[in-house]
């Protein structure tokens, strides 16, 4: 095997495990913490006798999946080693009743107590008062309820209580086998659902210690692209909506949804859905088509670039983004903010840098001039982006593309696959423990799932009237949350 | 009562009745047309107001008398403020006079009746959006004093039919003071309209209502009188614009005609500078409607620094 080989190797090996008694957990943890490694999630399962809780933590490309038992169902809290475990230790009391020592109060997140005081933060003095939105809007906007707590129209403090859409898919996943269990991830929401799908498959292959050849990386990779494309038009359509700028919101969406018939004409699906397997894909895209699709794609880059242009002098667009919504860099990295929200926060990372089994080559994040973290901030890394995107569908559809397969790395089968893939909305994790090639586990941690408590931080301080605009800014998924 | 008169009397009321929501299905219409949409027929709002007219209407509990009467105040306000417009520089005696303070008055009724609606139920959104319409009211209301002040200057009288041949006087053009009441004026359509940049009227964003927060929990034929009333407000607005500012000199029939061309002028301006502008910051649109009563004032300063009348 060539030295070229061997690195692949290296950097397509699995996630190392890491199981350590429960006394050693918090240990353990801190100890990663220490040497910088950064939170990517935390999960329960049910386990034969008792709760096992699951923590994976990335550094540099390379993942370390902590692992517990939990024999007294207490376990020791990682809240104030990465905070961004807060919403996952909730998510694991709910479903997986293990409690959490010293994360206190641990709010519920699943359930839903009829008394706001169970779940809200509560707010000291006089003249606050509350208003409520929500979980049915006004609009055609997924469900989920708003409580803030405003003195005029200021922000004091913002609770989100989301998991209205909870359908049990992960559960639903258990028992099948690894290539069905792929629709369970891929259907938890249809605008990131071949991130999801990705993020399953490799996972899955991660654990089977299996290679992607060239056509399966090149075809995903594609896939990605072309979900990153119609998502960051249709956001910057939301962020022009927000404002009540109608011309440059009718504009991108007419963009948007040439994105998706372009995703028709080469997928069969406007969403992209099926077009994603287990181990293999079987995307065909002939010289011709190809040709179109490039072309199309340029038209899509010159009309975006033009509106684009039309949008930076639009100057009461503008004088709404810039100084609304602020996302420190520090509260950012506390929160484990991810994707264009975290780089508008001057975080310069993007999964799509460390993805050995995706064809990105050598990618580098995109950097804005002014990492300022508000509302313009986002909208500007988004346009950035799109270049960046166009781009790399213009190489990917240079030359046609056949079926692709994977190859056996030689390794052993291990029985927890890890992944983590860039979805629009930032990086996704997917983590499958299988047995005997059926799911055991599934646990999908989405970049809309890491980046709303962002949202409760992002509005704190701004106007009332402000926040659909700073909502609309991070444009998260309600459903691909819950799952 | 001449012909004339009588004529003037079925622009008012016919035209403030079904005029309002034909200008509103004009704009809707041309801001749909120059996004790049197909959009609703003119006739659009009619058919809205039809549906709510047959529908049964829902109160919520509790709610108290102060809540049942808003509409009917709020649109006999506005049926009111119609009579006392003049049209062509005409208009039959119904027995409420012609004072331009008594259609500020007339206006500010109707907003303090929704306002009050609004806090007899004490929903949060409509107590809301109550509180920034009152908050853009004290800004509007003074500015819109303040260029009514300006424009009874000339012949010295708040009579809105002496004010309107004063329009056509050749020599107020001359003077700076018509001219900043004439700019001044257009924020006053602005916000008594309840367009962008002040309030977005197609917004389905709760948070950022203004006008259409104290409605939300009205429907059916409650809602239609409100509706209708907003509708209303805009010929209101739009016709004060073409008979106190915009010069309609010669017989009443080319009177009539200027009147027609104005509200259309007036129309697209509005589509237009609605389709071009994004919504303001809110905390941001009492520094514009500020900026309207500087200029006011500057006019004020300019008339009688150069002498008076």
């Amino acid at each position: 095997m060539s030295v070229h080989g061997r690195e692949i190797v290296r950097a397509l090996s699995p996630a190392r495990i890491l199981v350590v008694a429960p006394e050693r957990w918090r240990a353990e943890c801190e100890l990663h913490a220490q040497e910088g490694w950064r939170f990517c999630g935390l999960f329960a399962t049910s386990g034969a006798q008792q709760p096992r809780v699951s923590c994976v933590l990335a550094r540099g490309g390379r993942e370390h999946v902590l692992s517990t038992s939990v024999p007294t169902g207490i376990l020791d809290t990682l809240v104030d080693l990465f905070e961004a475990s807060a919403v996952d230790e909730r998510e694991a009391h709910d479903v997986y009743g293990v409690r959490f020592h010293g994360h206190e109060p641990l709010r519920p997140l699943l359930e839903h107590p009829s008394d706001p005081a169970a779940w809200t933060v509560p707010v000291q003095g006089h003249d606050p008062y509350q208003v409520a939105v929500g979980p049915i809007h006004a609009g055609v906007i997924e469900s989920g309820h708003f409580r803030f707590t405003v003195v005029g129209e200021r922000i004091l403090n913002l609770d989100l209580r989301l998991f209205y859409k909870h359908r049990g898919l992960q559960t639903a996943a258990e028992g099948r086998r690894l290539a069905d269990g792929l629709a369970y991830a891929a259907r938890a929401c249809a605008a990131c659902s071949v991130t999801n799908a990705v993020a399953y498959a490799q996972a899955c292959e991660s654990a089977l210690a299996l290679a992607p050849d060239r056509n399966l990386r090149r075809a995903r990779t594609l896939l990605l692209e072309l979900e990153r494309l119609y998502n960051h038009l249709n956001d910057i359509s939301a962020i022009c909506a927000g404002v009540g700028f109608a011309p440059g919101s009718m504009a991108f969406a007419a963009l948007k949804e040439r994105a998706q018939r372009l995703n028709q004409r080469l997928t069969g699906h406007r969403f992209l859905f099926g077009a994603v397997a287990v181990a293999s894909s079987e995307l065909r895209i002939g010289h011709v088509d190809a040709r179109a699709a490039r072309h199309e794609l340029r038209s899509i880059g010159d009309g975006t670039r033009s509106l684009w242009r039309e949008l930076r002098f639009a100057a009461s667009v503008q004088d709404r983004l810039g100084g609304v919504g602020c996302l420190t860099r520090d509260d950012a990295l506390r929160l484990g903010v991810v994707g264009p929200s975290a780089r508008a926060s001057g975080i310069e990372k993007d999964t799509r840098s460390e993805s050995p089994r995706l064809a990105y080559g050598e990618f580098a994040p995109v950097s804005v001039a002014r990492a300022s973290g508000d509302v313009a901030a986002r909208f500007d890394v988004r346009g950035l982006e799109l270049e960046q995107t166009l781009a790399l569908l213009d190489d990917l559809l240079d030359g046609n593309l056949t079926t692709g397969a994977v190859k056996s790395l030689g390794g052993a089968d291990c029985e927890l696959g890890v992944s983590r893939v860039e979805s629009p909305r930032g990086e996704t994790l997917c983590a499958v423990q299988h047995h005997g090639g059926s799911v055991v586990r599934l646990h999908l941690r989405t970049g809309s799932y890491a980046n709303w408590p962002a949202v409760a931080c992002a509005a704190r301080e701004n106007l009332l009237p402000d926040f659909p605009l700073i909502n609309k800014s991070f444009e998260l998924c309600y459903a691909c949350a819950d799952r | 009562m001449n012909v004339q008169n009588v004529i003037a009397g079925v622009v008012q009321v016919a035209g403030g009745v079904l005029g309002g929501p034909a200008i509103m299905g004009l704009i809707q219409h041309l801001k749909a047309r120059m996004q790049g949409r197909r959009g609703p027929s003119i006739l659009q709002p009619y058919r809205e107001l039809a549906r709510l007219w047959g529908k049964s209407g829902v109160m919520p509990e509790p709610h108290t008398v102060v809540y049942a009467v808003a509409p009917a105040v709020s649109a006999g306000g506005t049926l009111m403020a119609l009579a006392l417009l003049p049209v062509a520089g005409r208009a039959p005696d119904w027995g409420l006079g012609h004072d331009a303070l008594v259609l500020v008055g007339l206006l500010a009724l109707g907003r303090f009746a929704v306002t009050l609606a609004a806090w007899d139920t004490g929903g949060a959104f409509s107590l809301m959006s109550a509180a920034r319409e009152l908050m853009f009211s004290v800004f509007v209301e003074g500015l819109l004093l303040l260029v009514l002040l300006l424009l009874a200057l000339p012949l010295q009288s708040t009579d809105l039919i002496s004010m309107s041949h004063a329009a056509s006087l050749s020599w107020v053009w001359l003077r700076p003071a018509h001219w900043a009441a004439a700019l001044a004026f257009c924020l006053v359509i602005l916000a008594e309209t309840g367009r962008q940049p002040v309030d977005n009227p197609d917004t389905h964003l709760e948070l950022t209502m203004v006008h259409e927060g104290p409605l939300l929990e009205y429907a059916g034929r409650d809602l239609a009188y409100l509706q209708w009333a907003a509708a209303a407000r805009h010929w209101i607005v739009l016709v004060l614009a073409c008979q106190l500012v915009i010069p309609h000199p010669g017989p009443f029939a080319a009177q009539l005609a200027v009147l027609a061309g104005g509200l259309i002028a007036l129309s697209v301006a509005l589509a237009l500078c609605e389709t071009v502008q994004a919504k303001m910051r809110v905390l941001r649109v009492p520094q514009l409607l500020g900026l309207g009563c500087a200029l006011c004032l500057l006019g004020l300063a300019s008339w009688f620094g150069g002498g008076g009348g």
